[in-house]
């Protein structure tokens, strides 16, 4: 009788270990299946065509009559881009190898508006444009508010990356002969690869995406994508193009993370806004 | 001005006759070094200080004036814009610090056994952290996917009507505009709270366990003290978005959702009413709201950069 109890009892263990390890995957994958949700209901009702059955028409409307507005982000993205680029990369280089007088205080005062929540920075930006700066409704104060709004997230994976790359390198160029000019072209900024792509896909991701802010500040010239999508929701109700917009947004911010992530992985994204 | 001017010369083109006769080759590269530092963050700085800083300043000026002689020359000051804002709208701001914190503690509750499993027993991981980057896209199209799941005649109905429940009950409810922020916010307390677990030892776990510890009791008394920065650090990051939340109760919330301040301050700024103080002391009062959040955070963890 004992024998039989004690040859079942590691039995019923196991058992028990092994229902709590599939729950524990169940519980993941249920996860997973909410975080993509959003997504396949959108593509779904994308290729529902207003008549009943399933077709390509809703992207057929959204190529043909939201072009403009997908220009429009493509555009205003890449500018951020650039812009971001050409501050953040000498102010991560002097943030790491030279001496700045009041360097953390400094640092949070420029992540000011990381903190700022979007509505209030739409409107601040709002009322400064039209009374102060005079410049409502332009590209040009479109682009500033992103770059202002991203920059911050670009000199983060930059300054870690930096930090992680030892001196030596840029010592050794310049004992070589190179100036500190030749060094960081030539040297240094290929060592960065990943961090400075890293700092280029949280701004595309972010200002693609981006349509509060947006939705304060652009004109009717300077639409971008997702503020169409915004738009559509609230005047046109539920159109497969609104989603087939929505859709092409995703997809293409998805295959840009997917591309940044098979090449480089996510170490220099610790500790910013993707994971 | 002199001396400045004649540095800049030397070190633009320095004449041979001025090097030879002052010697200055160990001064010029100290004044660079005391120079370019600060030099190469200016533009960093110029950009903060005209697109954040003077609109948060003027949003401040703003908000003293009043709807009525805002366009006049010499506007009145006045804080009567708070008054308004603690008095009549004061349930647009328990609304939004009620969706807040309930979003919030929600994220805690469901996020903290998820960071749990992905660490301990987890191998997918990657295929995880690529999923988990399509809340991060924001929370509009969020908000619209579940719009259309949610829909009467959606690819949910079926299931909604097994539960016996209408679509309608769902979708304009308070229940359902807390679900689209969790989802929203949901890495970010992953993100957090991962971090914190990935520090602590399983060993600790498993002596817990073998001296005698229940497993309730191993998480009360190994796993949260362990992770408790993890923990605030992820409430009050979650906090910080959740209180800015604007499409998500637009699309999945009823008009009790839809008094947050985000977008009371929107329609006061921008649909006819053009009330541009009482708009700017609304979100002086959230700024304030998610500054006090931020300067929490960031003394009770490390920041981003560990500084």
């Amino acid at each position: 009788m004992s024998a039989i109890a004690a040859a079942e009892r590691p039995r019923f263990r196991f058992r028990r270990r092994w229902i709590g390890d599939a729950l524990a995957h169940a519980y993941i994958w249920i996860w997973l299946g909410l975080f993509a949700l959003p997504f396949v209901a959108t593509l779904l009702h994308s290729l529902e065509l207003p008549k009943g059955g399933y077709g390509l028409e809703g992207y057929d409307q959204a190529l043909g009559s939201f072009k403009s507005n997908l220009v429009t982000s493509f555009k205003v993205t890449g500018l951020t881009i650039a812009i971001n680029l050409a501050i953040s990369v000498p102010a991560a280089y002097a943030f790491v190898r030279h001496r700045i007088p009041g360097k953390g205080f400094l640092l949070s005062i420029l992540n000011l508006s990381l903190y700022t929540p979007a509505a209030v920075m739409g409107l601040s930006l709002l009322i400064t444009y039209a009374f102060l700066f005079h410049i409502p409704k332009t590209t040009t104060g479109l682009v500033a508010a992103y770059v202002v709004g991203t920059y911050p997230l670009m000199l983060i994976p930059l300054i870690v990356a930096l930090r992680d790359l030892p001196s030596v390198y840029e010592e050794a160029a310049r004992t070589l002969g190179a100036n500190r000019f030749q060094s960081l072209v030539r040297v240094e900024l290929p060592l960065l690869g990943p961090g400075i792509s890293a700092g280029v896909l949280l701004t595309f991701v972010i200002v693609f995406n981006e349509f509060l802010v947006t939705l304060f500040i652009a004109g009717p010239s300077n639409v971008t994508a997702a503020l169409r999508v915004y738009n559509l929701t609230r005047t046109a109700g539920f159109m497969s193009s609104t989603a087939a917009l929505a859709a092409i947004m995703q997809l293409v911010s998805f295959l840009v993370v997917l591309f940044f992530f098979k090449f480089f992985g996510s170490r220099y994204l610790k500790g910013t806004y993707l994971i | 001005m002199p001396r400045p001017v004649s540095a800049a010369m030397t070190t633009l083109a320095p004449p041979i006759s001025t090097l030879t006769e002052r010697a200055p080759i160990p001064e010029r590269v100290a004044w660079r070094d005391r120079v370019s530092g600060p030099g190469l963050v200016l533009p960093a700085v110029i950009i903060t200080i005209l697109f954040s800083m003077v609109p948060l300043g003027y949003l401040v000026i703003v908000s003293l004036t009043n709807k009525s002689d805002f366009f006049f020359a010499n506007p009145r000051y006045s804080a009567d814009n708070y008054r308004l804002v603690f008095d009549r709208y004061w349930p647009n701001v328990l609304t939004t610090l009620r969706l807040g914190t309930l979003s919030s503690v929600l994220n805690l509750i469901f996020g903290y056994p998820f960071a749990y499993i992905l660490i301990r027993k987890v191998r997918y991981r990657e295929l995880v952290r690529t999923l988990m980057v399509f809340p991060l896209f924001g929370p509009l199209y969020l908000a619209f996917g579940l719009y259309y799941v949610l829909l009467p005649n959606g690819p949910l109905a079926g299931v909604v009507d097994f539960f016996g429940l209408t679509a309608t009950d769902l979708l304009y409810s308070e229940a359902m505009t807390l679900f689209g922020m969790l989802l929203f916010t949901f890495p970010f307390m992953v993100m957090n709270v991962g971090a914190a677990l990935s520090n602590v030892d399983p060993t600790l776990e498993e002596a817990a366990l073998t001296l005698g510890a229940k497993p309730w009791q191993v998480f009360t008394r190994v796993l949260f003290p362990l992770s408790r920065s993890g923990i605030l650090a992820g409430l009050l990051m979650c906090f910080g978005w959740n209180i800015g939340v604007f499409v998500v109760p637009i699309l999945l919330g009823g008009l009790p959702q839809q008094r947050v301040l985000s977008l009371v301050l929107q329609q006061k700024a921008m649909s006819s009413q053009l009330d541009y103080g009482l708009a700017a002391a609304m979100g002086i009062v959230l700024m304030a709201i998610a500054f006090f959040v931020t300067w929490l955070s960031l003394k009770f963890s490390r920041g981003a950069l560990g500084a």
